[in-house]
């Protein structure tokens, strides 16, 4: 610091860009080299995809258990189990995708720095992807602990008549190796793929030039999964009527769920597209422009609620079969109609869960992620509420968009099923209502929730 | 409040006269220390309207420090900034940070090494947006703006994103944004310490013409002594500390900066 600036720098990049890989990811990685947050926050995604896929497995778990002695309803109990761990899909892999991409993203800049240095390609994605698995694997040793404690709570919730009980949902120690292994490999894999365009051009992250296209993997992965849903499904049925309602109900709304995602950044883009042209306050021009760089990514962090707005309509309606169904019938049926409704709930609520998570993630990473041009809009005397009001029409009107879409379109897919009557009967509407004003309260949340970050960037700005 | 025109001299010279002009913002006995380094060392300084202020020194001598303070980014731990707005004069660090963002939004014009810039947002909507902030109808703004860019030399380049501009161009685009809304003071932090000589000889141009040709103060930082001998007076600084050498030099004109 009292170096001169006649002084020629030392010339240390040579041989920092020969170290060992390790090493130097090491060095990269200290805190002292990058605030903990950077770290920390990914790491804790991973955790929490890992403590609710846990769950959402045990419970799962516990039913496929299940016999005819048991229970008399074993095989319903297991097709609604697998038709709400096939809705709860999306949303998870959208929380371990923010976490996977967050821990990749965060390299970038630095990356892209170490490769104008002059380290090889090949350097460059070992250290991500090793950086990256490292904290996919610590994240989800504490996301096995947090699974530990919310075992005795979850088994609180009552299943044909009683608690189910903590031990229920123990999966045991192969699965809880399966799980760290499965999201070790989601991270190495999404780091891997995200740094691509970074080892092509070094010159593309630091100015950010290209903006990130929609990829075809996207579509081909989207086809396999309902490929597989459908085979896992259809080699269920034909075991009940009940069963056969179920696969074809899963099926469908897969289907929907595949095409929302298809249409659904491009018809976001043109959505952006009106309401730049409309846009007449500072922020509502940010918040437009934001959304047409990458509308793809824009989606990306509501995406989750496309599918709890989805769910909502299909529990909606479902709980109105249900109620329509109580009165007459055996204790057996009003149980199981009872635990119906248990499962719609814990699906819903799971869901929102998992979609606030990850907008929180995504929310905090994008603050650490672009502190600069935050500081410096703070420094040009921009109001902080002009800044948390683009930032929060980034998120929320995207999450309008999306909520009344899909919401549409599980409406159109169920009604064939069910027919309008139970569509729009007061028990379904007050769900399908209650779900959506929750979720996007709960987003809402999630998004002020991350202020404090922001007021800690603004209050100790690194020397830009 | 009464935003100025762009059209200014192109090849606009210093006012070599504001020595007698009135202080405009002034800074008395400042201290800032951060931990145990002290930026600032009990620092006077003042800047009259009209006149370019280079303050040159070594890394580390506090330049971005005092910028900083008298743009009221950051408080010192000890003396006072003093500001003549138009209603009266003001004490900047008194003030709350709302406040002083407000005065930072309307009174003062700032320019980065990198422009910082909002990359998702054009040419245009970035040198806009000041004024969109004031309350300006986007279509008044976006029109101002425009004379401004193309005032600048930039002309055709409305519509481009920021990484679609050079760096001189990017400069320039903040140059724009930071004398849109007619900043009675410019603050820049070496604006051209990424750029070519050429390059930086235009944007200080542009600099000079937009700021000290309309009759507004420019402060610099700057470490390139070209950049200095284009400004009415240079401030040395050294640990936080005005060299006396440059301050008999603020009566002298640019005599010491080569
Ligand atoms: N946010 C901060 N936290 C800790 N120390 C700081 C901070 N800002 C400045 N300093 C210290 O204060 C002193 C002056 O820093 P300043 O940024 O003003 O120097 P400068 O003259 O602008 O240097 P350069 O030419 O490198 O930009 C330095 O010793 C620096 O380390
Ligand atoms: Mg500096």
């Amino acid at each position: 610091m009292t170096a001169t600036i006649t002084t020629t720098p030392p010339m240390a990049s040579a041989s920092r860009s020969r170290a060992p890989v390790a090493r130097l990811t090491w060095l990269l990685a200290r805190p002292s080299a990058q605030s903990a947050a950077l770290l920390v926050l990914p790491g804790l995604a991973f955790a929490v995809t890992t403590a609710l896929v846990l769950i959402v497995l045990g419970g799962g778990m516990m039913f496929s258990r299940w016999t005819l002695d048991d229970n008399a309803d074993a095989t319903v109990y297991q097709m609604l189990s697998v038709l709400a761990l096939v809705l709860l899909l999306v949303p998870l892999a959208s929380l371990g995708g923010a976490a996977a991409r967050l821990s990749a993203r965060r390299r970038d800049d630095r990356l892209a720095t170490l490769r104008l240095l002059g380290a090889t390609p090949g350097t460059v994605t070992q250290m991500t992807v090793l950086e990256s698995t490292a904290i996919a694997v610590l994240g989800s040793l504490v996301g096995i602990v947090l699974y530990l404690i919310a075992m005795p709570f979850v088994g609180l919730i009552p299943f044909a008549g009683e608690a189910i009980g903590a031990g229920a949902l123990w999966v045991g120690p192969g699965v809880l190796l399966i799980v760290v292994v499965a999201v070790a490999a989601l991270a190495a894999i999404s780091a891997a793929i995200g740094l691509r365009r970074v080892t092509i051009s070094p010159l593309g992250v630091r100015t950010r030039q290209t903006a990130p296209k929609m990829h075809w993997t996207r579509i081909v992965v989207g086809v396999l999964a309902i490929i597989g849903a459908y085979a896992l499904l259809g080699s269920m049925s034909g075991i009940a009527d009940a069963a056969l309602t179920i696969a074809v109900l899963g099926t469908g709304i897969g289907i929907g769920i595949a095409v929302l995602n298809l249409i659904g950044p491009w018809a976001l883009g043109i959505a952006a597209k009106l309401s730049l042209r409309r846009a007449k306050s500072a922020a509502q021009l940010i918040a437009a422009r934001g959304i047409l760089e990458s509308p793809k990514a824009a989606w990306r962090q509501v995406s989750g609620v496309a599918m709890t707005s989805f769910i909502a309509v299909v529990a909606g309606t479902g709980i109105a079969v249900v109620s329509s169904l109580t009165g007459d019938y055996e204790e057996d049926t009003m149980l199981l109609l009872a635990d119906i409704r248990t499962g719609i709930i814990i699906t819903v609520v799971t869901s929102f869960l998992m979609v606030a998570c990850s907008v929180g993630v995504n929310q905090a990473a994008n603050i650490l992620d672009r502190r600069d041009l935050y500081v410096s809009l703070d420094r040009l005397g921009m109001p902080r509420e002009v800044i948390e009001k683009f930032r929060s029409r980034t998120v929320m009107s995207p999450l309008r968009f999306v909520t009344i879409g899909s919401a549409l379109v599980g409406g159109v897919l169920v009604f064939p099923l069910v027919g309008i009557s139970f569509i729009v009967a007061p028990a379904s509407l007050i769900v399908i209502a209650g779900c959506l004003i929750g979720g996007v309260f709960l987003v809402w949340l999630a998004l002020r929730a991350t202020g404090p970050v922001l007021t800690r960037v603004l209050r100790e700005p690194e020397r830009l | 409040m009464n935003f100025s025109t762009p059209p200014f001299p192109a090849n606009a010279t210093p006012h070599t006269t504001a020595f007698s002009a009135p202080a405009i913002l002034s800074g008395s006995a400042l201290v800032k220390t951060y931990g145990s380094s002290t930026a600032l060392a009990g620092m006077d300084i003042s800047i009259r309207a009209g006149e370019s202020v280079a303050i040159m020194g070594a890394s580390g001598s506090g330049k971005t420090t005092l910028l900083h303070t008298l743009a009221g980014i950051t408080s010192p731990d000890s003396g006072r900034v003093d500001f003549q707005s138009p209603s009266g004069s003001v004490d900047v660090t008194a003030m709350n940070e709302r406040d002083r963002s407000r005065l930072r939004r309307e009174a003062f014009g700032f320019v980065f090494q990198q422009g910082l810039l909002i990359p998702e947002l054009t040419a245009i909507e970035n040198v806009a947006l000041p004024l969109m902030l004031a309350g300006y109808p986007r279509r008044e703004a976006e029109g101002r703006a425009q004379h401004w860019l193309a005032a600048l030399g930039l002309a055709g380049m409305e519509a481009r994103r920021i990484g679609e501009l050079s760096g001189g161009q990017a400069q320039r685009v903040a140059i724009a944004r930071a004398q849109v809304t007619g900043a009675t003071v410019v603050f820049a932090d070496e604006p051209t310490g990424a750029l070519d000589s050429a390059t930086s000889e235009d944007v200080l141009n542009a600099l000079l013409g937009s700021t000290v040709g309309q009759g507004h103060a420019l402060v610099i930082v700057t470490h390139d002594d070209a950049v200095a001998a284009r400004c009415s007076r240079v401030i040395h600084l050294r640990d936080g500390r005005v060299l006396p050498s440059a301050q008999t030099a603020g009566s002298t004109g640019r005599a010491v900066s080569a």
